[in-house]
């Protein structure tokens, strides 16, 4: 779900196997709302350079505006899960790939939405998610992933880290998208399955200063915040 | 304390009944609550929280008068009374309309200013009403209003039954139905609202509001039924209008607001009911007992509190023993031959509704238009230059069925076009119109289209001669469509204006063929086929890798050559909002092919399949504003072309045919054949058509109306129903004319020789 390989542009980045190696070290999560995930960086689509990546990405905006339909552009890109189902990706990955693959991870999903967001114009950021879910659910995940040969360090007890988007609406209010699902996450959510422990917005902006409103909460930008 | 409770339907669309059961039984666990039903088909009688029933007859055999006593003295003898149904509320309204102390349920005050679609009492709160149209109004206009909304539009009766009408077929369809089920005229349509679900119940005693929750529906079934939801405190900036107006209409008993909320955030109310929703006991769990802080209200008895389990709720099923004394009754015997034998209202509800127009038959109606404004009027009007053509008209000879030429009509339509184009073009770019010969292709329409500066559009070769016979040059010719090559051997070596290349292989296939100097064109295109709307022309863009090889096949176009776009969407089909929404995505796809292929796309070729009214009257700004947007994002367009065939050719024929027979049936119901068919108005079943009787003594032109009357054309199809629901003048008979207008579009084009002898 995450990551980096293009070390030309994100130098300041370490690669997936540092981060993934310094994951499985720790014996228990870090005690912060980001635990083991503290400085995990947002995933990065990278682009080859050439005509097949241009052309997927020219493709992606056009087609994500027509599938607007009409509606109002505040709505979720969700056929971007109709197009690729959420499982395992292996990264890195490219443009025309990302946006051709039939199975995309959260990283692709808030990466892609988030071309589609700010071609509509609007401000959206990326966000990151630590979610909570059971044993079970982390056994299933663990076994698909390593199935697929794919890292399962976004994995860690029964907690999960994930990715999607931040979609400012009015002044200062946010909407959290999580594109793999397709759904726009319940700020008045209850803690449980499959509910949010911690979010981090990054956003590398002056404005916003005293943070986003997500519900009745201040999410201070660029730092994890525990729900 | 005896509570009576009705509305105890329990199937997939339930009524609240059970619900407030369970959630009084919790608030007063000693009350003796009674179930109240009107047959004993209903499932919810079944539930064992009942302590007693009361099985009336269904409403339809029910002898009203003595049942309305009877509930008089239920109330009197201190029984309190929680209507389940909206249909009850209103009789009960009816029979107590200043209420009682122990009715808890609304006035018919209340209940008067909650019909839909308007919801008067709701007007102080931050809602918006989505935009409807009383069907009392013409068809013509009601089309309209489908197009309009893009045919995202709800059919709804006066008091439940909604239906999505995306067809003119469709809406027809479910106006018959919902009339009949609910025996009323009187339904409306109203725009569909995207967004999320939600509701406010209140509970209120005597004008004051005595508790209100807000409900998110999280599930819902197919029928769009809360499933399961969360509960929370209604904020205060909608509390206190609600408050208001629970104050102004002195409310008593249940209530919900269903709205939805869109992507913008704005609520828009959808209707309010006069009683508890059926998720009532989800609001108990989640900590608020509406029925039980009502009975404390009326009795003063303190309700038990009961502590919240949990904010968010959702249904099981369950199976439930049947009591001993109420079995099951046996199912009705299936009608021979036929599916199914299940009746969908046990109780009867449809049959109370007609009783209830009888009672009052204003109790129900449909507040549809402010008081003042001009009452809605189903006849539509006839444009003046239709009065003058059919004047024109010798009809003592015509034999028919007949198509008639609307002369001055469609005269005026192809100036306008032709004074509009002129209006729009500038100095950098051009707009010109293309008449799509396929529309009809009577000569007189092209010899206009011709006159009036229009380019010929055609779609096979065969269209190609005929647009030369009539005298337009090559260099006026737009060649477009899959089978442009079609009849072999007529491909004209001069130069034509325009060929657009229906597929990737059609493209190959006109590179080869100008490489070959067999055909020239001073623009060679390409139509593409936009993601997200069903077509089976153009190049499709619907992944990734099928835009890869458009823009290589767009590599390949002649260089000498210049490059155009074509896009076509039948905005009568899709509806104008969303053609509009179609039009800026394409000119993105636009700008994409350029900047990835690296030709400038000069001309655009909007084709349309503009409804005529949408089209004319559109006027400037919207045409305006699209040439604007080309110029913005495609600096290098020097040329537009619209294509506003249908638009041109519907207005400019009508249908003449005379009366052969007139049969009266039972209940006004009469069945008129005629010398048309569906053969000659192959279109009859997708748009309404404006329709004149032609007095046989005065000659005058008389308006056909809206009634019971059908119009069988003389074929032997059981489908050659050509128009429905229709009211002939006063006097019609057997030999008198009819004529049927707005049918010199696809009806003139695609009819066929069925019966013709
Ligand atoms: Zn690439
Ligand atoms: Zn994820």
């Amino acid at each position: 779900m995450y990551l980096v390989e293009d070390k030309a542009k994100r130098a300041d980045v370490r690669t997936s196997e540092q981060l993934a190696g310094e994951g499985f070290m720790l014996a228990t999560p870090i005690a912060s709302p980001g635990g083991k995930w503290e400085h995990f960086p947002n995933s990065h689509i990278s682009h080859h350079g050439k005509a097949c990546c241009d052309i997927a990405h020219e493709w992606l905006i056009a087609y994500d505006f027509a599938q607007l339909n009409g509606g109002d552009i505040l709505s979720g890109p969700r056929w971007m899960r109709e197009h690729s189902a959420w499982g395992p990706s292996a990264w890195p990955i490219h443009w025309c790939e990302a946006v051709d693959a039939k199975i995309v991870d959260c990283g692709v999903h808030a990466a892609i939405a988030q071309e589609a967001f700010v071609a509509r114009g609007l401000r959206a950021f990326r966000a990151q998610f630590i979610q909570r879910y059971s044993a079970d659910a982390a056994a299933s995940w663990r076994e698909s992933w390593g199935k697929g040969d794919v890292s399962d360090h976004w994995i860690d007890g029964d907690a999960i880290y994930h990715e999607g988007n931040a979609v400012v609406v009015g002044d200062d209010h946010v909407k959290l998208w999580d594109g793999s699902a397709g759904w726009w996450i319940n700020p008045r959510g209850e803690a449980g399955y499959g509910s949010l422990a911690a979010v981090r917005i990054d956003a590398r902006v002056d404005s916003f200063a005293t943070g986003l409103l997500w519900g009745n909460r201040r999410i201070p930008l660029n730092l994890w915040v525990e729900i | 304390m005896k509570i009576f409770v009705s509305g105890l339907y329990a199937g997939g669309n339930p009524q609240p009944g059970v619900g407030i059961v369970r959630s009084l039984r919790q608030g007063y666990p000693d009350a003796t609550i009674v179930g109240v039903e009107y047959s004993n088909g209903v499932s919810g009688i079944h539930f064992d929280e009942l302590d007693d029933l009361w099985i009336q007859r269904p409403w339809g055999e029910l002898d009203l008068e003595s049942y309305g006593q009877r509930v008089r003295e239920v109330l009197d003898a201190g029984g309190l009374w929680i209507s389940g149904s909206d249909l009850e509320a209103m009789w009960l309204a009816s029979v107590f309309p200043d209420g009682h102390a122990n009715l808890l349920a609304p006035p018919m005050a209340g209940i008067k200013r909650i019909t839909k679609p308007v919801v008067e009492a709701a007007s102080g709160l931050p809602v918006r009403i989505p935009t409807y149209l009383s069907t009392e109004h013409s068809d013509w206009d009601l089309h309209a209003f489908c197009r309009a909304q893009d045919w995202r539009v709800w059919l709804k009766g006066p008091y439940y039954d909604a239906s999505r009408t995306p067809t003119w077929d469709a809406f027809t369809a479910v106006r018959n139905a919902l009339s009949k089920v609910w025996s009323t005229e009187k339904l409306f349509l109203q725009a569909h609202v995207s967004g999320y679900e939600e509701s406010v119940m209140l509970s209120a005693y005597q004008g004051e509001l005595l508790g209100a929750v807000s409900m998110r529906k999280r599930d819902v079934t197919a029928e769009g039924k809360t499933w399961a939801g969360d509960v929370s405190d209604v904020p205060p900036e909608f509390l206190e209008p609600l408050r208001r107006m629970v104050r102004d209409t002195n409310w008593t008993g249940g209530g919900e607001l269903e709205m939805v909320r869109d992507a913008s955030d704005q609520l828009w109310l959808i209707e309010m009911n006069p009683r508890f929703p059926a998720w009532v006991h989800g609001a108990t769990i989640a900590g608020h007992n509406l029925p039980a802080l009502l009975v404390q209200a009326a009795t003063g008895v303190r309700a038990q509190p009961v502590p919240a389990q949990s904010a968010e709720f959702t249904r099981v099923v369950l199976e439930v023993p049947v009591r001993a004394d109420y079995p099951l009754p046996p199912l009705p015997e299936p009608f021979a031959g036929a599916v199914g034998h299940s009746m969908k209202h046990p109780s009867g509800l449809t049959a109370l509704a007609a009783r209830l127009h009888k009672i009052d038959p204003d109790m129900l109606d449909v507040a549809l238009a402010p008081e003042g404004s001009p009452a809605p009027n189903a006849v539509s009007a006839l444009p003046e230059t239709y009065v003058a053509d059919i004047g024109a008209q010798d009809f003592g000879a015509m034999q028919t069925p007949q198509y008639i030429y609307m002369e001055s009509t469609a005269e005026a339509l192809f100036a306008s076009a032709a004074e509009r184009a002129r209006r729009l073009s500038t100095d950098d770019v051009e707009v010109i119109s293309g008449y799509s010969i396929k529309t009809n292709p009577d000569k007189r329409l092209i010899k206009l289209a011709l006159d009036n500066g229009f380019y010929a559009e055609a779609i096979s070769l065969g269209e190609v001669q005929t647009a030369l016979e009539v005298g337009f040059r090559p260099d006026q010719v737009i060649l477009n469509g899959p089978g442009k090559w079609w009849p072999e051997g007529l491909m004209p070596r001069e130069t034509m204006h325009a060929v657009f290349c229906d597929s990737v292989a059609d493209l190959d296939r006109v590179v080869a063929a100008v490489e070959a100097g067999e055909m020239s064109a001073r623009h060679i295109g390409i139509r593409i086929r936009t993601p997200n709307i069903t077509s089976r022309f153009g190049i499709p863009l619907d992944s990734p890798t099928t835009f890869a090889k458009l823009i290589e096949a767009v590599k390949r176009l002649p260089t000498d050559s210049k490059f155009g776009v074509h896009f076509h969407m039948a905005s009568s089909h899709v509806g104008v909002a969303q053609w509009w929404h179609l039009f800026e995505s394409m000119l993105r796809w636009c700008r994409s092919i350029e900047r990835l292929s690296g030709r400038t796309i000069e001309m655009l070729d909007m084709g349309g399949g503009w409804y005529p009214d949408d089209w004319h009257a559109d006027e400037t700004s919207k045409i305006a504003h699209a040439a604007e947007l080309v110029r913005a994002m495609l600096p290098a367009v020097r040329q537009i072309a619209s294509e506003p065939g249908k638009a041109m050719a519907q207005p400019s024929m009508a249908l003449a045919m005379r009366v052969l027979e007139i049969q009266e049936h039972e209940d006004d119901m009469i069945e008129a054949v005629v010398d048309a068919s569906i053969a000659e108005i192959p279109m009859h079943f997708w748009q309404p058509h404006r329709m004149v009787r032609q007095c046989g003594e005065t000659g005058a032109l008389q308006p056909i109306g809206r009634g019971k009357t059908y119009l069988m054309g003389r074929l032997c199809m059981e489908h050659d129903i050509i128009a429905s629901n229709v009211q002939l003048p006063e006097g019609t008979r057997a030999g008198d004319l009819l004529i049927f207008c707005d049918a010199g579009g696809y009806d003139r084009s695609m009819s066929y020789v069925f019966g013709r002898g």
